[in-house]
């Protein structure tokens, strides 16, 4: 296992207390980009995932066509599939991914930790299911090459792109930017759209909340769904709605809580 | 400090992150989250078992307990910064789930993520922020996976909402 120096330590702590803060501050949830999307047709968070991944598309391809940073190196293998299959189930039972639990346990969310312990429980009990199989490859273990009786496919990222054709991998780059700028510019106008569109919820048509306005709109598909029955959904997946949907009064109020239903 | 209250866009939140985390990927690597669990479970596996952990093969070869790595901060540093914003802005308060089915689905939820993210060896942070945006094969097949997941358990989910 790799040992960090203190500076890469001190600097990861800061970048992920930013992170945290600006998660906390933003109600950006990772599980609630794609599970609001699915069910609700609220596309708040899924615009600020494309825009993030936009943003690390260039930054980390330009860097990589010069040979900089840091890229991830594994071996591919059909187990990320099924490992995020698994993973996407459990996020949106959970209400939470990795991230917004941590910030969800920041905000005093007992849910969040309770999903913390039980993602660790999981990781202990497949360290037992890796160590008895030794699947799928380790880093350690890894030969790069790919290997089709273990289900492996090798390391194939934009450097390996720039060795393979010779032509930059910020070009590459550039062209994944661009289809995930045309996906965000097609929720913008589906937005746009829906806005104008007379809303049979609202008492007039084609009138934005101040909310709305702010970039912080409730999702319209929340409506139909009576306000008590998204309470009773697993709280930690509550909190994740944008603030305007959110129940400011937890389920089982604390001191403040309580307080604060008053 | 009022404007540490403020409500932020998500969007504006997360391209301020995606900057930093090129600085990130610079320093170290590209923002990760699932190996930070990984290695806390590992120390906390350590202080119960003792030496008896590297018995299991997995701790020994994958992922030996230290405090030096920079994962494990990431990890923790992410619920400081959210303690820290929620205290300001007067969010903090202690929320807990009511009701038993809700209980159930948060431990199935948190298992099936802690068993998804040692079998592809990256989380959904890795995949959206980390791989995908270096173009990694992996990254593909990754968000080909988590999308009919995220599908599946809105599914469910959405099946619990209504009961």
């Amino acid at each position: 296992m790799e040992h960090n120096s203190l500076t890469q330590l001190l600097a990861s702590f800061i970048f992920a207390a930013v992170v945290g803060f600006l998660m906390q501050r933003s109600r950006f949830c990772n599980t609630a980009a794609l599970r609001d999307a699915m069910l609700f047709k609220n596309y708040r968070n899924t615009k600020a995932l494309l825009a993030l991944m936009i943003v690390n598309t260039v930054g980390f391809t330009a860097f990589m066509s010069i040979g900089g940073g840091h890229p991830i190196e594994f071996e591919v293998g059909f187990n990320q599939f099924i490992g995020l299959f698994l993973f996407g189930i459990g996020m949106v039972l959970a209400g939470a991914c990795t991230v917004s639990t941590w910030v969800k346990s920041g905000e005093g969310n007992v849910g969040a930790i309770w999903a913390l312990v039980w993602t660790f429980i999981g990781m202990f009990l497949f360290s037992l299911f890796w160590s008895a199989f030794h699947w799928p490859p380790a880093p350690a273990t890894m030969s790069t090459h790919a290997n089709l009786h273990t289900l492996q496919f090798g390391v194939a990222n934009a450097q390996t792109l720039q060795k393979a054709t010779g032509i930059p991998a910020i070009v590459f780059g550039l062209v994944q930017a661009a289809i995930l700028g045309a996906m965000y510019y097609a929720i913008v106008r589906r937005e746009r759209r829906r806005s104008q569109a007379p809303d049979p919820h609202r008492s007039g048509a084609g009138v934005r909340t101040p909310t709305a306005a702010a970039g912080m709109s409730r999702p319209s598909g929340l409506e139909p769904i009576p306000a008590g029955a998204a309470v009773e959904g697993p709280q930690i997946s509550a909190d994740s709605r944008p603030s305007a949907a959110r129940p400011r009064t937890p389920s089982t109020p604390g001191r403040k809580g309580k307080a604060a239903a008053k | 400090m009022e404007l540490l209250k403020k409500p932020l866009d998500p969007v504006i939140a997360m391209v301020i992150v995606g900057f930093l985390d090129i600085f990130l990927f610079l320093v170290v690597g590209a923002w990760t989250v699932g190996g930070g669990e990984t290695m806390i479970t590992g120390l906390i596996a350590h202080s119960v078992m003792g030496d008896k952990l590297f018995r299991i093969p997995f701790w020994v070869h994958v992922f030996k307990p230290t405090l030096y790595y920079w994962k494990m901060y990431i990890s923790l540093g992410m619920g400081f910064g959210a303690l820290v914003a929620a205290v300001l802005a007067k969010e903090f308060y202690w929320r807990i789930p009511r009701h038993l089915n809700e209980w159930l689905m948060i431990t199935a939820g948190g298992f099936l993520m802690g068993v998804g993210i040692r079998l592809a060896f990256i989380c959904n942070v890795s995949t959206f922020f980390a791989v995908t945006p270096q173009m990694n094969l992996g990254g593909y097949l990754a968000v080909s996976g988590i999308i009919p997941g995220a599908w599946v358990g809105s599914w469910i989910y959405k099946r619990v909402l209504e009961s």
